[in-house]
């Protein structure tokens, strides 16, 4: 199958096309945020219009506190943005609560679904599959209406245990078959020797699947820090918000310039972007998983 | 591992019927809080008048089906069911078609610059949605917009273009960035799947004499069938729910040209008039088709396991 120079030049040209394609927005948000206000406003036409700057990463820094050489304009910034160190720690928080608490849970249940054979326990794997297919935009309103009752709206812990809940369905699902392929005479030697079920599970069957953990954790964190909806609801104080519920604010406000929402975008995306291409080989092996094995 | 310890220890043993209610605890917990009595209670909450009046005073009023029937009845629930249906069909069929066709590219050992697709692919699948909506409006936007002035610089267009204005292509323009962000798991769920057919296979056709068409079609293409039949059905069900890029670019509009059915059931529970109750009609009508969709899938997939 050598391919003729013709067929290498088109491929490489799709590759190209592609390649582009997928930095289209990358190119945007990274120039956008270095841009000045009245550059940005003052020339349409070019792509790079007058000098690049970072003044836009000061301004968010300092909370407001140094506007930056280059901003002739006054640049108004938003109350939420000025939170934004809340905003950034809320998130750094609430993903990694959400990546350790669905790891457990998840391995805990995959370990019962894999190795105990009740009726109720494999059930409990469709249930799951079901429960992964639930937009949240249906959990919304009756999340909203039973968290309000419980006193969970404005706090970490709404968050934390609803994204927890969401997600679990997921992690069990790539786990399942996971575990499933670990060997039986492990667990079995470990009986043998004196180990309880769970003690085989917390020393034979957990550090053998480090890495469907580290798979599965990687797309939780992922996906935690990446989530609108549900800290959108729950969480409508400032102090109180996550990175995606700052961003969603700037939405409708119309004194809010690109450049700097570029800016603000473009901290939120480096964290999970940076993880997803430093742990490439377990993010795709654990997207893969839970598609293809089920 | 304790070296004293007998060798069976039955005496300290759960049993496995107690051990599986233990080691399942948590997850039947917080799956009972968040997903089982949520999905119980928007059904209640379809049932019974609930705005803001009724959540203040905590009593709420039972009205049957009248949720439903308002909801069904209203023009722009059916406008917007319509506009999910059509933004499915669209990114559904385009990214099915894209995923093979880059999947199959970036499988090219011999094409160098398929390796730096490869690396790149993942990226999209780590932009919060919400930013990717941003990113976009400003790609898009008529004045200030990134797209124009990459066209203007190559000298592709004279005058600006508004990319979200006209209702018509509106829709469109949202599909793009979502399938931007959704297509890389796609490329790697198609990818995954050629990787699992045998080199001899191809060999041995192109000793037959089969070109690169007949080789896909008769070879890779049954092959990678089941899979494209996965990313169907989940594709199809995550796009029916779509909402992070309609509200960061379009916000339902213009006029209501781009309002899916998420979108509808957020404006109703938490817009003015803040009516609740039809929400969770609008929202759990959703549900059942998504429901449906699941059904398919595990009908389809999950008879395989056991």
């Amino acid at each position: 199958m050598r391919k003729t120079p013709l067929q290498k030049l088109l491929l490489h040209f799709a590759n190209i096309v592609v390649i582009g394609f997928i930095l289209l927005p990358m190119a945007a948000v990274v120039i956008g945020s270095l841009l000045a206000e009245k550059n940005l406003a003052g020339d349409t036409r070019s792509i790079i219009p007058g000098e690049m700057t970072l003044d836009n990463f000061r301004v968010i820094v300092t909370q407001g506190a140094q506007r930056g050489q280059v901003f002739e304009q006054a640049t108004y910034l938003p109350d939420n943005v000025k939170k934004i160190y809340h905003a950034l720690w809320n998130s750094t928080v609430i993903s990694i609560s959400v990546t350790l608490l669905t790891l457990i849970f998840a391995s805990l249940s995959a370990y019962t679904i894999v190795k105990l054979n009740l009726r109720w326990v494999a059930w409990l794997l469709t249930v799951n599959v079901f429960a992964r297919f639930v937009p949240i935009i249906v959990l919304m309103i009756p999340l909203y209406v039973v968290f309000r009752k419980l006193g969970l709206l404005n706090s970490m812990w709404g968050v934390v245990i609803a994204l927890t809940g969401f997600l679990l369905p997921y992690g069990i699902l790539i786990l399942v078959p996971y575990f499933a392929s670990i060997p039986k005479e492990l667990d079995e030697s470990a009986r043998i020797d004196g180990c309880t079920r769970f003690s085989a599970f917390l020393r034979i069957t957990l550090p053998l699947s480090t890495p469907a953990l580290a798979s599965y954790g990687a797309i939780v964190f992922i996906i935690a820090w990446n989530d609108l909806l549900i800290p959108l609801i729950l969480n409508n104080r400032a102090e109180f918000m996550t990175l995606p519920v700052v961003i969603a604010s700037l939405v409708g406000d119309v004194f809010v310039v690109f450049n700097l929402m570029m800016a603000i975008c473009l901290i939120a995306l480096t964290p999970s972007v940076v993880l997803v291409l430093l742990l490439r080989k377990f993010v795709v092996e654990g997207l893969t998983a839970g598609g293809v094995k089920g | 591992m304790n070296g004293s310890a007998p060798v069976h220890r039955f005496g300290r043993e759960l049993s496995p019927r107690v051990l599986g209610v233990v080691m399942n605890l948590p997850t039947l917990l917080i799956l009972a809080l968040v997903l089982a009595y949520p999905i119980y209670y928007a059904g209640y909450l379809s049932m019974h008048r609930v705005t803001l009046v009724q959540l203040r005073s905590g009593v709420f009023p039972f009205v049957g089906f009248d949720n439903y029937l308002k909801v069904l009845e209203d023009p722009l629930f059916l406008l917007s069911l319509g506009n999910t249906l059509l933004f499915t069909a669209f990114t559904v069929i385009s990214e099915v078609v894209l995923a093979v066709m880059i999947a199959i590219l970036i499988n090219q050992q011999d094409i160098w610059t398929s390796r730096i697709t490869r690396f790149l692919i993942l990226l999209p699948y780590a932009v919060p949605p919400i930013a990717n909506g941003l990113i976009w409006s400003f790609i898009y936007n008529g004045k200030l917009g990134f797209l124009n002035r990459l066209l203007y610089s190559v000298g592709a267009i004279d005058s600006p273009i508004d990319w979200t204005a006209n209702p018509d292509t509106a829709l469109y323009a949202v599909a793009v960035p979502y399938i931007w962000r959704t297509l890389p798991f796609a490329i790697l769920l198609v990818h995954a799947a050629l990787q699992g057919i045998s080199k001899e296979l191809f060999e041995a056709a192109s000793v037959d004499g089969a070109g690169a068409w007949h080789r896909f079609r008769h070879i890779t293409l049954p092959l990678i069938m089941p899979v494209i039949v996965v990313l169907l059905v989940l594709r199809t069900s995550f796009a029916v729910a779509v909402f992070d890029e309609i509200l960061a670019i379009t916000q339902g509009g213009p006029g209501d040209a781009t309002w899916v059915a998420s979108w509808y059931s957020y404006k109703k529970g938490f817009a003015p008039p803040f009516d609740i109750g039809a929400g969770a009609a609008s929202a759990f009508l959703l549900a059942l088709l998504v429901a449906t969709l699941a059904f398919i899938y595990i009908k389809l997939l999950y008879r395989r396991v056991d």
